[in-house]
């Protein structure tokens, strides 16, 4: 046995002798022992091993323990120890001896290699379960023993991961486990685990290390089975975000051709030649049915598996448990966010009840978002401490709620709701609840409701029965009454939750008599022999019932003159009474019973300078107010009649107390723009007396349409119109007064109304004096068609307009009576003229007179885009346009400087009262129309006629209004004959009948126009149409136009 | 007459069994008469409604097959040829060229009894891998109704015309136990069989069924 060619001629016996010395000596001759090493596994023995020497001879000398290896186990000892080694040959003879000093430091402690017990694969949780001994019984208890695991995998056995695991050793030979989850599924590919260990032993001084490695323990993958094959992981199911290894295991003769997720297509990482994988990073939740991989192999075949990639269960929301009859508690909850895991991964609850310990599993639907599980209810158990266990195979979770089941009471819906009674005021109620609640209180709301009156919810609290009908009366209800009535109840002492309303019951009590007198007025007829009876029906809540007739009596003092039963459904009725005064006392009377009587005096008071005053409208009524009277004592009564049509109008009144001193009256019947008259009575002592009358609209409209009007008179530069009353009922509101409006304008279908025109020429009149009836226009053009439109307003607004076409009437001829020719003594043969000027040359600004000296004139041309109202009295809050404060329009002004030679006027001037002439070239000028208009006075009209001052000017500058209403007085006439420009004729002499004749509206004789004197803006009139000499002309022949174009060529 | 490819359970249906679970649509018209126990269940329009039956199967099978794979997700609808190709899957067989009304009649009922079971297995698993999923559920649920009350029809056309009350019929390999991966895929099989072989039926039957 011994073949070692260096022993195998000898027989080496070493002989160690142990001896008690402190230190040792080593001796270093051949065939000695040398190089001796102790190391330690256990605390007990050390193993200490050495070298001999080639050259060693050979035999025995001495020997404490004998051994043929080169390896001894020895005792440890408390302190240092030597150790002699000696050689002996196989005969004996001692060859070589050597003595050490062992120190505990020079010893190593190294434990023995571990042992692995098992490597248990679980193939569905890819996980790998380690078991080993720790071989502690051999080590004092307490030690820390730190086993370091290594993990390899694939055929080349890469090291997938090393940890360390730490453990106490307890004296006693433990197994221990260590699992690790492998995040490649180990079908994939096989996988290999071994271990070694350290032990901390603390008071061991010398060096401690690793033991060595256990030998390789190995669990083998798919792809070593000869018909191993399949996608792996199977069903799994993984949480969203995670990183998951699918691979691929197919047969030798095959190839990968490729691996999809889902519908991607991903790398293949290559495992061995019968496998490969793929990564997936940060998963996305799967679809329902999980995420297909496919692992596509050579000759299109296919394999695969569904990955299920979802949520852990979140925690519940709002967990609340209650019960409706004491027999089950219903636990409510909202889930959170889906899970996205569906089937056999589905979340699961269960109930666990810690006081009783126990345990319910809840079955949920899953398309539901609240979840419901139930408990059934424990005898003599009162609080519940439930706790919802929620668990799904990605994780787990819980929620709990502690709760006292009396107060967490949810009755169901009350049933079998019923209604007694044979009362005008009562009933009782009768109802039926599903459950028991002998534990508690109950709580009942009676919600009560009816046509005519408010909902109202009553309360009853009643001791809790076992599966009981229940009853409730009901007092001071209203009679004849129809009631709906409906039940629902709860926990009285601890409320927690209303029960569902029972189905409505209806019940309709009976007649009672009517709670009072009806509302009365009386009035006197015409002849004052009757007197007309009114009352107003009762509301249904004051009827009792239904009412059938009323009783109408009339007493002098206490005895009876008449008495009538008026059958419904009348409401009124007329006794006759002479001249006498008697006090009416009226009763409803229905099934049950009469009412209190109501009473009124038939006495009338004389009412002296009674007026009549405007009430205000507020759209949704009438608002009147009066002052206090003094010895109205018993209240005021304001009294209206509705009219409908041709029937007479129905009384209405309405009672005030005495102390009221406004009122806003409403009804339905009242309508805008009707005009509602009001008589108000004071109720004193001795009876009622009238007060005063009052008029007015709930809401004033614009009136129905514009008052009528006709042209009573044209003449050449000025319109009279007239206009007729519009009647009260067309006016819808308190007229306020009308707008005429009128500018240049030919009859034609299609123009706009003249307020839409925007024509700039547009001028309107504001009167506001209700009282005139007439307009005269002032300052027109000759042969010139005007369009009128007159409109009436009130506060609601303007009325449609009604429309006319006026023809102004030509004449031309009058300039020359008025403007005769000045001669010039510079300028006398420089008259230069346009012929036919009438006829239309607007361009012509004025007279021009060439050669002449000039003198500058300002002509004003009013070119105001917006139309004018010429109104000082009062706009119209309709009105469209408004004219400044000041009168004037110097904005819009187009200032034009043309030349004029002044003519000069060699008679005198016909008003010798006007003793202070302007004029630069001491030439007074006399208004033209103060020859035919009398002029307003200054101090009445203060504001010029933004028109007629425009364009040329005469240098006597006097305040003309252009509106000239016809009714003023002759005597302002006069005084206006008195100023401004005064013709150079004697005007008395004129024959004014014929061109002062009316002129026809539209007439065809639109030539005829003549008479009035022409505007000053234009200038058309100075020269005459030759048509026209015909018309009449005035009888004064001592200057006419003629003679001003003398000496013009041709002429 | 009887077929029992490898890997198919052979099972013995007894038209009895049938009656049972289709009450209602064959409904009893005259007394039972020998040898054939359920033949008095025919009503006179059996023919009649059996080819609407076929032909409602016909018409909506295509669409039933394409709302199954977009159920399962990709690539059933992408790959549908490899992913669903029916010949791994047992099938009764049902060739065009039969001479005999009564062998048609027989491997009519072969092919309803199996896609009966079939769809019952196809309802099962949809019904917890995709319980969401409504439309199809509730297409899979009116197409096995239609097949069971088309079988009931078919018992009673073997029975009443052929005396015939006992087929031995294969059902076909249980998919419960398997993978979700290979209850879809084997859903995905019957069914595209099923598309093409109710055609097949729809053209063979119904000249059959029509009167002469």
């Amino acid at each position: 046995m011994w073949k070692n060619s260096s022993l195998c001629c000898v027989l080496a016996l070493a002989i160690l002798c142990l001896t008690s010395l402190i230190c040792s000596q080593e001796i270093g001759s051949p065939g000695e022992p040398q190089n001796l090493k102790c190391i330690m596994h256990n605390l007990h023995k050390m193993i200490c091993t050495w070298d001999v020497s080639s050259k060693g001879r050979y035999g025995q000398t001495d020997f404490c323990y004998t051994t043929r290896e080169k390896r001894v186990e020895i005792p440890v000892s408390e302190s240092s120890i030597t150790v002699s080694i000696t050689t002996n040959s196989i005969y004996g003879a001692a060859f070589g001896t050597k003595k050490f000093a062992i120190h505990k430091k020079d010893i190593s402690f190294v434990p023995l290699t571990p042992h692995i017990l098992s490597l248990t694969p679980d193939f569905s949780t890819s996980t790998l379960n380690l078991k080993w001994s720790d071989n502690g019984s051999v080590f004092p208890y307490g030690l820390d023993a730190f086993w370091q695991i290594e993990i390899l995998r694939k055929e080349t056995m890469e090291k997938v991961t090393q940890v360390t695991y730490h453990s106490k050793l307890t004296h006693e030979n433990t197994i221990l486990s260590w699992n690790w989850t492998s995040d490649m599924p180990l079908e994939c590919t096989s996988h290999y685990a071994k271990i070694r260990c350290y032990i901390n032993v603390t008071d061991f001084v010398g060096h401690k290390d690793w033991s060595d490695w256990s030998p390789v323990e190995k669990v083998l993958g798919k792809d070593t089975e000869p018909n191993g094959s399949g996608v792996f992981p199977q069903d799994t199911v993984v949480a969203v975000g995670s990183d998951v290894t699918i691979c691929c295991v197919h047969a030798e003769d095959q190839q990968i051709k490729r691996m999809t997720y889902g519908p991607e297509i991903y790398p293949l990482i290559h495992l061995s030649s019968r496998s490969s994988a793929i990564r997936v990073i940060n998963a996305s939740a799967s679809d329902t049915s999980g995420t297909n991989v496919v692992c596509t192999l050579s000759q299109d075949e296919m394999d695969g598996t569904v990955l299920f990639v979802g949520y852990a269960p979140d925690t519940p929301q709002n967990l609340s448990c209650e019960t409706s009859n004491f027999l089950i508690i219903k636990c409510t909850w909202k889930p959170g966010r889906p899970s996205g895991l569906y089937g056999k991964r589905r979340t699961k609850y269960s109930l666990l009840e810690r006081i009783s310990g126990k345990n319910v599993s809840c079955e949920v639907n899953e398309m539901n978002r609240e979840r419901v599980c139930g408990f059934p209810v424990l005898a003599d158990q009162k609080t519940y401490s439930f706790t919802l266990g929620v668990s799904n195979p990605i994780g787990q979770t819980e929620s709990s709620l502690l709760v006292d089941l009396t107060q967490r009471v949810h009755p169901k819906t009350p049933e079998k709701l019923t209604v007694s009674g044979n009362s005008s005021t009562n009933v009782h109620l009768h109802w039926y609840i599903n459950g028991s609640f002998t534990e508690i209180r109950l709580l009942c709301q009676i919600e009560i409701s009816s046509g005519h009156s408010e909902q109202k919810l009553h309360n009853v609290s009643m001791p809790g029965g076992k599966f009981s009908t229940y009853t409730a009366q009901l007092n001071a209800l209203h009679p004849y009454t129809k009631y709906q009535f409906r039940v629902r109840c709860s926990a009285a002492d601890h409320f927690w939750r209303w029960s569902d309303w029972s189905r409505v019951e209806e019940h309709t009590t009976l007649e009672a008599p009517p709670a009072r007198g009806p509302d009365v007025w009386r009035e006197r007829s015409p002849s004052g022999r009757s007197l007309k009876i009114f009352w107003k029906p009762l509301t249904l809540s004051e009827a009792n019932g239904k009412i059938v007739s009323h009783e109408v009596s009339c007493y002098l003092l206490d005895t009876l003159l008449e008495y009538k039963e008026v059958t419904e459904p009348s409401n009124s009725t007329e006794i006759k009474l002479g001249k006498n005064d008697c006090v009416i006392s009226i009763v409803a009377k229905n099934h049950a019973g009469s009412s209190p009587p109501s009473k009124i005096t038939s006495v009338e008071l004389p009412s002296d300078n009674v007026k009549t005053e405007r009430a205000v409208a507020l759209g949704n009524g009438i608002y009147i107010s009066w002052s206090s009277y003094p010895n109205v004592t018993c209240g005021y009564i304001v009294k209206w009649c509705h009219s409908s049509g041709s029937e007479p109008c129905s009384v209405d009144w309405q009672k005030f107390p005495s102390n009221t001193t406004d009122a806003v009256m409403k009804s339905a019947l009242f309508r805008p723009g009707v005009r509602y008259n009001f008589s108000l009575y004071g109720c004193k002592s001795s009876g009622y007396q009238l007060l005063k009358n009052i008029t007015g609209y709930m809401k004033e409209l614009p009136p129905k349409r514009a008052p009528n009007f006709t042209v009573e008179e044209t003449s050449s530069d000025s319109i009279l119109v007239k206009w007729e009353d519009i009647p009260v009922e067309d006016c819808q509101g308190f007229l306020e007064g009308y707008r005429l409006s009128f500018a240049k304008g030919e009859k034609d279908a299609l123009k706009p109304r003249l307020s839409e025109s925007g024509n700039p020429e547009l001028k309107v009149k504001n009167i506001t004096d209700l009282t005139k009836k007439s307009l005269r226009i002032l300052d027109l053009q000759g042969k010139t068609s005007y369009q009128l439109d007159l409109q009436a307003y009130t506060a609601g607004g303007v009325s449609p307009p009604n429309s006319l076409y006026v023809v102004t009437k030509e004449d031309c001829k009058i300039k020359d009576t008025f403007y005769p020719e000045i001669p010039n003594p510079e300028n006398s043969k420089a008259l230069q003229f346009q012929k036919n000027i009438c006829e239309g040359n607007k361009t012509l600004k004025t007279l021009e007179m060439n050669p002449c000296t000039p003198n500058s004139v300002e002509v004003v041309e009013t070119q105001s885009a917006a139309p004018k109202i010429e109104d000082t009295e009062m706009m119209s809050p309709a009105a469209d346009t408004t004219v400044p404060e000041d009168g004037s329009d110097s904005e819009n002004e187009n200032h034009v400087v043309v030349s004029y030679c002044p003519p000069i006027i060699e008679e005198e001037i016909s008003n010798p009262s006007m003793d202070e002439p302007v004029g630069s070239s001491q030439v007074v000028y006399i208004d033209i129309q103060s020859m035919y208009q009398p002029q307003i006075k200054a101090e009445e009209e203060p504001e010029i006629d933004l028109v007629t001052t425009a364009g040329y000017k005469p240098q006597m500058q006097l305040p003309i209004s252009a509106l000239k209403i016809e009714s003023r007085s002759a005597t302002e006439e006069e005084s206006d004959k008195t100023a401004g420009y005064r013709p150079q004729a004697n005007t008395n002499a004129w024959n004014m009948d014929t061109p002062d004749s009316p002129g026809s509206v539209e007439s065809s004789n639109e030539n005829a126009s003549f008479g009035s004197p022409c505007s000053i803006n234009s200038r058309q009139f100075l020269i005459p149409p030759k048509d026209d000499e015909d018309s009449p002309k005035p009888t004064n022949t001592g200057w006419s136009f003629t003679h001003f174009f003398q000496n013009k060529p041709n002429d | 007459m009887k077929f029992v490819p490898a890997g198919v359970f052979p099972f013995v249906a007894l038209l009895l069994l049938h009656r049972r679970l289709v009450a209602g649509r064959a409904l009893l018209v005259n007394s039972p008469s020998t040898g054939c126990p359920i033949n008095s269940l025919c009503r006179s329009n059996v023919h009649e409604q059996t080819r609407k039956q076929v032909a409602l199967l016909n018409a909506t099978a295509q669409d039933l097959f394409s709302l199954y794979l977009k159920c399962q997700g990709e690539p059933f609808s992408s790959e549908t040829d490899k992913l669903c190709n029916p010949n791994g899957v047992y099938f009764p067989t049902f060739r065009v060229n039969r001479t005999s009304e009564k062998e048609v009649m027989v491997a009519m009922y072969k092919l309803f009894a199996f896609l009966n079971a079939s769809l019952g297995n196809i309802t099962r698993d949809q019904e917890e891998l995709n319980p969401t999923a409504k439309e199809l559920l509730d297409r899979l649920h009116n197409t096995t109704k239609t097949t069971r009350g088309l079988i009931s029809n078919l018992t009673c056309l073997l029975c009443k015309n052929y005396n015939i009350f006992q087929v031995d019929v294969s059902y076909g390999e249980s998919s419960k136990g398997k993978s979700a991966f290979k209850k879809k895929q084997q859903g995905c099989q019957v069914l595209r069989k099923y598309v093409q072989v109710i055609s097949q039926a729809a053209r063979i039957l119904l000249p059959h069924l029509s009167p002469a």
